[in-house]
């Protein structure tokens, strides 16, 4: 039994209907000021959008049948009228994830959050065993409040899903960071990334990023790391992700072959599946290319930027073009392994979107001395 | 009978895809559900005021190929998505 299919089927056709879901900074305010948060370019705050523009927007996510929301900022925890957004979210059929710090949660809003039943994760920021490490760049005494607001989660049975950024000061306390996630407070799993050239990064690089040899050591002690607790211990960015992904295209290389797929700027799909939203309420592709206003909630229609913004299309489309055309990539024994990996990085650090990122590049890496965990390529 | 006429639960979401494919997604237990496009077009008529049989007259007028057990296949689709919780029936008062 078939159905007549619909006429009219071209290339840009094959593309959901309407984004899966919408990243949404819901606040610019924040009661930390990291000197890594990608999100802060000053510590100047602007008022944030008022709840009845939200609702609004979730009506429309609704009609688009977007399934999820992940609400992020700043710190979503500091709108006082979180419980009628997440209440808005739900009256609109769709789930939801918090991206936090963790300081800010308390029994009450976390109760609220377990009784919609919608909650699919909390995710808090840990980046050291001790508050020394953790505080270093995230402020006196957040150490202790995000772990209280990890435990407040877990009282409640809302699934807490842990982020470590690494940097300079706690590159050298990973295991014991993982001690304390996976066996102290005992979480399923926490995934890692690492401080990227965005936001407040770009004024205290010095400070946070990792050098060569810190890169290295992060990645030897993440995969270590993954030896002993298995898949407990993941990123998709940053030093376990560089790492496991250059081992892949070391190998590649020594096999003299390429990987399927790779050799072209493919190294982000997001803008397939989902849409961000600024605090302003400006839609754009990713919270991290927000300077590519695509329109703004409750004026432009979501489904029509989402299959027809020129822009957006851009992006999607640098997904075909090959990295053998920048003179980045020339003579380079990776290239038919590569992705070009983030086009925000790429914009963050040159200004160009369709570039390949220099800052994950592996030829880059090794000339400067880097070196590929050498035990487990044997 | 209201039994008769077959409802989708209000809570659950149709994203329909590039293909005439299509997704049920439950977001109070965040399973998805494919649906071939014979399975969107019955879930659509599922309103409460279809009969199994006005949603069978739908199938045949705008589907090509159709067996002859179409009532039966649509009979058992419906169940099956009455057992999963995507749809019911109304209460009687």
């Amino acid at each position: 039994m078939t159905q007549p299919a619909a006429g009219g089927r071209n290339e840009r056709s094959r593309i959901m209907r309407t984004p899966k879901s919408v990243d949404i900074d819901i606040t610019d305010r924040c009661n930390l000021r990291c000197r890594y948060c990608y999100f802060f370019t000053s510590s100047a705050d602007v008022k944030d959008l008022p709840l009845a523009e939200w609702l609004t927007f979730f009506e429309e996510l609704n009609r688009c049948a977007v399934t999820a929301v992940t609400l992020a900022g700043g710190e979503p925890f500091i709108r006082e009228d979180l419980k009628e957004i997440l209440a808005g979210i739900v009256r609109n059929r769709m789930r939801f994830s918090l991206l936090s710090n963790g300081t800010l949660i308390k029994d009450d809003i976390a109760g609220t959050i377990a009784s919609t039943g919608r909650c699919d994760h909390v995710q808090v920021s840990i980046d050291g065993s001790i508050p020394i490490t953790h505080d270093s760049f995230r402020g006196k005494g957040s150490f202790y409040q995000a772990v209280e607001g990890i435990r407040c989660l877990q009282r409640h049975k809302i699934p807490v899903a842990v982020r470590v950024t690494i940097h300079r000061q706690n590159v050298h306390d990973l295991e014991n960071i993982a001690k304390l996630l996976l066996e102290d407070i005992g979480l399923p799993a926490f995934t890692t990334n690492s401080a990227g050239y965005m936001g407040l990064c770009q004024k205290n690089t010095e400070q946070v990023q990792l050098n060569t040899e810190d890169r290295h050591l992060a990645m030897t002690t993440l995969l270590k790391l993954v030896k002993k607790y298995g898949g407990r211990v993941s990123a998709s960015a940053g030093p376990l992700a560089e790492a496991q992904g250059w081992l892949e295209m070391e190998r590649a290389r020594r096999e003299g072959g390429s990987l399927p797929g790779r050799g072209k700027l493919v190294g982000c799909g997001c803008t397939f599946s989902k849409l961000a939203v600024r605090t302003d309420g400006v839609i754009v592709p990713c919270n991290m290319l927000s300077h590519i206003e695509l329109g703004c909630i409750n004026r432009d229609s979501l489904a029509e930027i989402w299959q027809n913004h020129p822009a957006l299309w851009k992006i999607r489309e640098r997904r075909s073009i090959p990295l053998s055309q920048f003179d980045f990539c020339k003579g380079c024994a990776y290239i038919n392994s590569c992705t070009g990996n983030c086009p925000a990085l790429a914009y963050a650090l040159l200004g160009q979107v369709d570039h390949p990122s220099p800052d994950a590049c592996l030829r880059k890496y090794l000339e400067e001395g880097g070196k590929l965990p050498e035990e487990v390529l044997g | 009978m209201a039994e008769d006429k077959p409802l989708i639960n209000p809570s659950v979401i149709l994203r329909e895809e590039f293909d005439d494919w299509a997704v049920l997604f439950d977001p109070d237990t965040a399973e998805g559900y494919a649906l071939n496009p014979v399975g969107v077009l019955i879930w659509k008529q599922l309103d409460g005021s279809r009969t199994v049989d006005d949603v069978v007259a739908v199938v045949k007028e705008n589907c090509e190929d159709v067996p002859a057990e179409v009532k039966d296949h649509c009979r058992e689709f419906i169940a099956d998505l009455v057992k999963q919780g995507l749809a019911g029936y109304e209460v009687a008062k």
